[in-house]
């Protein structure tokens, strides 16, 4: 009778409690590491969306700017060389008339001279009315409405991060300048808007950060990441499979192998100064170039995609090559026709994560100068896209944070932000691809 | 008596021996395997009938350590001649394997594949012709005939080993090689594939390897026993079963220990 | 080679099987000299005995079918062990024909021993039915040593009793002229005579099937047919 009881299901052992006990505080620290991990996670995010948003939202003036005859084409002709004969300097006066008309307009009443009024205005506004000019001549004599950046003041004070404690020693603004602000802000003659030439536009100098823009260096990264696309993918592919199917098994194989692991373990920065060697002094390539960039990234990217080819193709069950070489398939036929596009989605996947984390590099670009170069005009051509000198994003982020305006601190945020957002879209594109296409066999 | 002379000598190996590194792992073995016959290679585990099926299409050069010597001669020509090419040979040794292995293509692409790469067919009605011929010999016709665009790997277990064998019957071989076909099939999968044996013998020298004492008894008119490498007994399939001369091979079919 | 097979469970249901076997060969033997002895000793209480013991018989011969289809069911024998099954059955078939032959021989015993007794019969009966029971315990013997060569002794042992069937046929013939009243039980008596002659034979089949179990094949020299009753006519010329 009492055996029974002892062994009865239906109370636990000491032994099995202990063992469950175990269990579920194994399972506590499990989740305590996640729970730290994606307090880290959200940290970051929360840090980086709330310092970079800002980038994305700018100042933005709206003024009625009298297209004089007088100062831009004296004599009426009409003609594009002579126009273009004024440069920015000519077109303030314009800019000072506009504004004094507008508070004239709006009835608000300042001590400032005009040319303190205009300079509210971000400092790129005589050329971006220059450029109108000059693209549409027949509008001269005409009024027109213009939408300009506000400078880094202004929109700093708007953003909270200039006030009017810490003007007391900035030269570029004043507390009377300020108070015209307020007055044009409840005018709507200012206001906040998106910001879209943030993302598209080109880098801007240090004198005018309201203006900075990632669209050049995206560009410059795009090129790179042509390159990159180009070369490591059809060498790295090939690489793998000749190791993975023809190559005969000795020694030889097998150094190649250890030293392709450890190539991927190399730091960034060797890369880097392999490129400047070999790229620059020696193939004497243009320095800056994309081109250059896209080599020395490709360097780094065929370890990652040789590994992962290679372990999409060891994923390949044999009963698939044997069946092909037992229907008379030579060896190059099966893998071609067969091993290959089985393999082909893993393949894909590490292809697309080698490209993310070559997006991201920055080291190796910095000993080629893609680093410290302004990237203020887009390329006109595909070739000069290659060729040209240009920066990648992760390079413009580096330059905005090293720059003192506090402006730049805002866009090195927002940089982040535009990078971050590639970086998940290519890695979401890649997981899903995988997905789609995994095969049952 | 009439069909015994009626059947010529398919394939003759003499004297084949099969090496895996240092391990000598088929000896000495002499066999004469008949054409449009069924011959059953049966054996314990490890015995090396296996390896010596792989023989005979060559396909054990995949493997990089095993090395073959000895006569191995199909139709008289010494398959291991310098001038053949392994890959001409496997159009005319074709080869079904233990777990059915479809490729994951359609199923008129498995079965096309062979041809298109021999170059048999030169217009797709010739293809669509052979990939018909191919699937009604496998006894799988009726049964595909409406989804030929269907996945190979969408099929049961006996329907894509019917499928490989017609692949394997569609680039037309003079032999046909079956390793263990039935092993990952239900019974009545099994029963269906050694009717479509029988019908194929007709056509083909076949030879299957088989763990299953039965089953080689009910398909072949010839076995051969082997044991540790060698070829112990060959002979007619109801003389093996009812009357073996040697020991070893009574004691296997028995299923004695020893 | 090991006599043993893997499956232990098979090796059981082989051994019971031929212990069945040497279980009915004994009963037979023994039906058989029972039924000699009471014909010499016109014991009716051990003809009767003999009768009722042959139920016994049949049942087994029952029994041991049932296992050897049960054996070639499960097990799909195959060389030696298949010769074994095929073997048992037909040996048990005539086993149990042997019995019947002992039956029948004891059932006339009653019958003679209302009829006038036939001088020297029973004692060459006798004789015939210790040398059919020989043969018999021979050919078990052979079957459970596997000794073709004993069992091909057998089979030439026939002939004798063969030899001493002929001779009682022409001493039956000879008493049935001499006297009509001696036709009844002579008849009577060739009946125990031929059955005995019968008995001889199916231990003869007994003896190729050990030949069969062992070789593989049938036993090379035919079967001398030693009883010319039935083609000689010169036999039954007095």
């Amino acid at each position: 009778m009492s055996n029974t009881l002892k062994n009865s299901l239906l109370t636990l052992d000491a032994r099995t409690k202990k063992r469950n006990a175990a269990e579920t505080r194994f399972r506590v620290y499990g989740i305590a590491a996640i729970g730290a991990g994606l307090a880290m996670l959200i940290l970051l995010l929360v840090t980086i969306f709330g310092n970079g948003l800002g980038a994305f939202q700018q100042t933005f003036v709206t003024l009625n700017v009298p297209l004089l005859e007088e100062k831009l084409d004296k004599n009426s002709t009409r003609n594009l060389e002579k126009i273009k004969k004024v440069s920015t300097f000519g077109y303030a006066p314009l800019l000072k008339q506009a504004m004094e008309d507008t508070l004239a307009e709006n009835g608000i009443e300042t001590d400032l001279k005009s040319k303190k009024q205009a300079a509210l205005l971000s400092k790129s506004a005589a050329a971006q009315l220059r450029n109108y000019v000059l693209a549409n001549p027949d509008m001269i004599g005409a009024t027109v409405e213009f939408t300009f950046l506000a400078n880094a003041r202004v929109d700093g004070y708007l953003k909270d991060r200039v006030t009017r404690e810490s003007i007391a020693d900035d030269k570029n603004i004043n507390a009377t300048q300020l108070d015209l602000v307020d007055a044009l802000l409840a005018a709507e003659v200012i206001e906040q808007r998106f910001n879209l030439s943030f993302i598209t536009g080109a880098d801007a100098s240090d004198q005018r950060p309201e203006a900075a823009g990632m669209g050049v260096s995206m560009l410059g990264s795009f090129f790179m990441m042509l390159v990159v696309l180009a070369l490591a993918l059809p060498i790295g592919v090939a690489a793998s499979i000749y190791l993975e199917e023809f190559a005969p098994k000795n020694w030889i194989t097998d150094i190649i192998e250890v030293n392709i692991s450890n190539l991927a373990a190399v730091p960034s920065i060797v890369f880097g100064i392999l490129g400047l060697a070999v790229f620059i002094n020696s193939m004497h390539l243009p320095q800056s170039a994309p081109l250059v960039g896209g080599l020395v990234l490709t360097l780094m990217t065929l370890p990652t995609i040789i590994i992962s080819t290679r372990a999409s193709l060891k994923s390949v069950p044999p009963s698939i090559r044997d069946a092909a070489l037992g229907v008379g398939a030579s060896k190059m036929q099966s893998v071609f026709h067969h091993v290959l596009p089985l393999a082909a989605p893993g393949i894909l996947t590490g292809t697309i994560i080698g490209l993310a984390q070559a997006l991201g590099e920055t080291a190796p670009l910095l000993l080629i100068g893609m680093i410290g170069f302004i990237a203020s005009n887009a390329p006109d051509s595909v070739a000069s896209g290659f060729l040209d000198p240009n920066s990648a994003m992760p390079a413009q982020i580096y330059e905005w944070a090293k720059r003192a305006d506090p402006a730049f601190y805002e866009r090195a945020w927002g940089g982040i932000i535009i990078l971050l957002v590639f970086l998940i879209t290519m890695n979401t594109i890649a997981v899903i691809l995988r997905r789609r296409f995994e095969r049952r066999w | 008596m009439k069909d015994r002379l009626m059947d010529t000598i398919k394939i003759s190996a003499k004297d084949v021996q099969v090496y895996y590194a240092d391990n000598h792992a088929i000896k000495d073995v002499n066999v004469e395997i008949e054409d449009k016959t069924v011959t059953a290679f049966i054996g314990p585990s490890g015995c090396g009938k296996s390896t010596f099926l792989r023989c005979l299409n060559r396909m054990n050069e995949t493997i990089d350590i095993c090395r073959v010597e000895g006569d191995i001669l199909i139709d008289g020509e010494d398959i291991y001649d310098r001038r053949v090419d392994p890959v001409q040979l496997r159009a005319k040794v074709g080869m079904v394997f233990q777990k059915p292995n479809p490729f994951p293509k359609s199923i008129y692409d498995n079965v096309a594949y062979g041809p298109r790469i021999h170059g048999l067919a030169r217009a797709k009605s010739d293809l669509d012709e052979i990939v018909e011929k191919s699937l009604r010999k496998a006894a799988i016709w009726d049964e595909v005939k409406d989804r030929l665009d269907a996945p190979g790997t969408g099929l049961s277990g006996g329907q894509q080993q019917r499928l490989c064998i017609a692949r394997a019957v569609a680039t037309a071989p003079e032999v046909l090689l079956m390793d263990e076909p039935c092993s990952a099939l239900d019974p009545i999968a099994t029963a269906q594939v050694e009717e479509l044996i029988d019908e194929l013998r007709q056509n083909f020298a076949v030879v299957i390897v088989t763990h299953s004492m039965q089953q080689a008894a009910r398909v072949s008119q010839k076995t051969a026993f082997f044991h540790l490498g060698n070829l112990v007994e060959y002979g007619d399939t109801n003389q093996i079963f009812t009357k073996p001369s040697d020991p070893r091979t009574e004691s296997y079919i028995t299923g004695r220990i020893g | 080679m090991s006599n043993l097979h893997i499956s232990s469970a098979f090796d059981r249901d082989l051994e019971a099987i031929q212990a069945q076997i040497m279980t009915m060969g004994g009963m037979v033997e023994a039906a058989i000299i029972d039924a000699a002895r009471s014909l010499e000793t016109r014991d009716i209480e051990l003809a009767e005995q003999v009768r009722n013991g042959d139920k016994a018989i049949d049942a087994l011969e029952l029994e041991i079918n049932e296992k050897a289809a049960r054996v070639i069911a499960l097990r799909a024998p195959t060389a030696i062990d298949l010769r074994l099954i095929l073997s048992v059955i037909k040996i048990s078939a005539a086993l149990e024909r042997i019995g019947d032959y002992a039956k029948n021989m004891a059932k006339r015993t009653s019958v003679l021993d209302d009829l006038p007794e036939v001088t020297g019969a029973h004692t060459s009966l006798r004789r015939m039915a210790r040398e059919v029971q020989g043969m018999l315990k021979n050919v078990l013997d052979a079957y459970v040593q596997r000794d073709a060569d004993l069992a091909m002794a057998v089979i030439s042992q026939d002939e004798d009793v063969d030899q001493m069937y002929n001779a009682q046929f022409r001493t039956f013939l000879t008493f049935m002229m001499e006297d009509p009243r001696n036709i009844t039980p002579c008849m009577h008596l060739h009946f125990i005579a031929k059955n005995t002659e019968r008995m001889g034979d199916l231990v003869t089949n007994i003896a190729e099937q050990v030949v069969y179990l062992v070789t593989g094949g049938a036993p090379e020299e035919a079967r001398q047919k030693g009883d010319l009753s039935s083609t000689d006519s010169s036999i039954s010329k007095v």
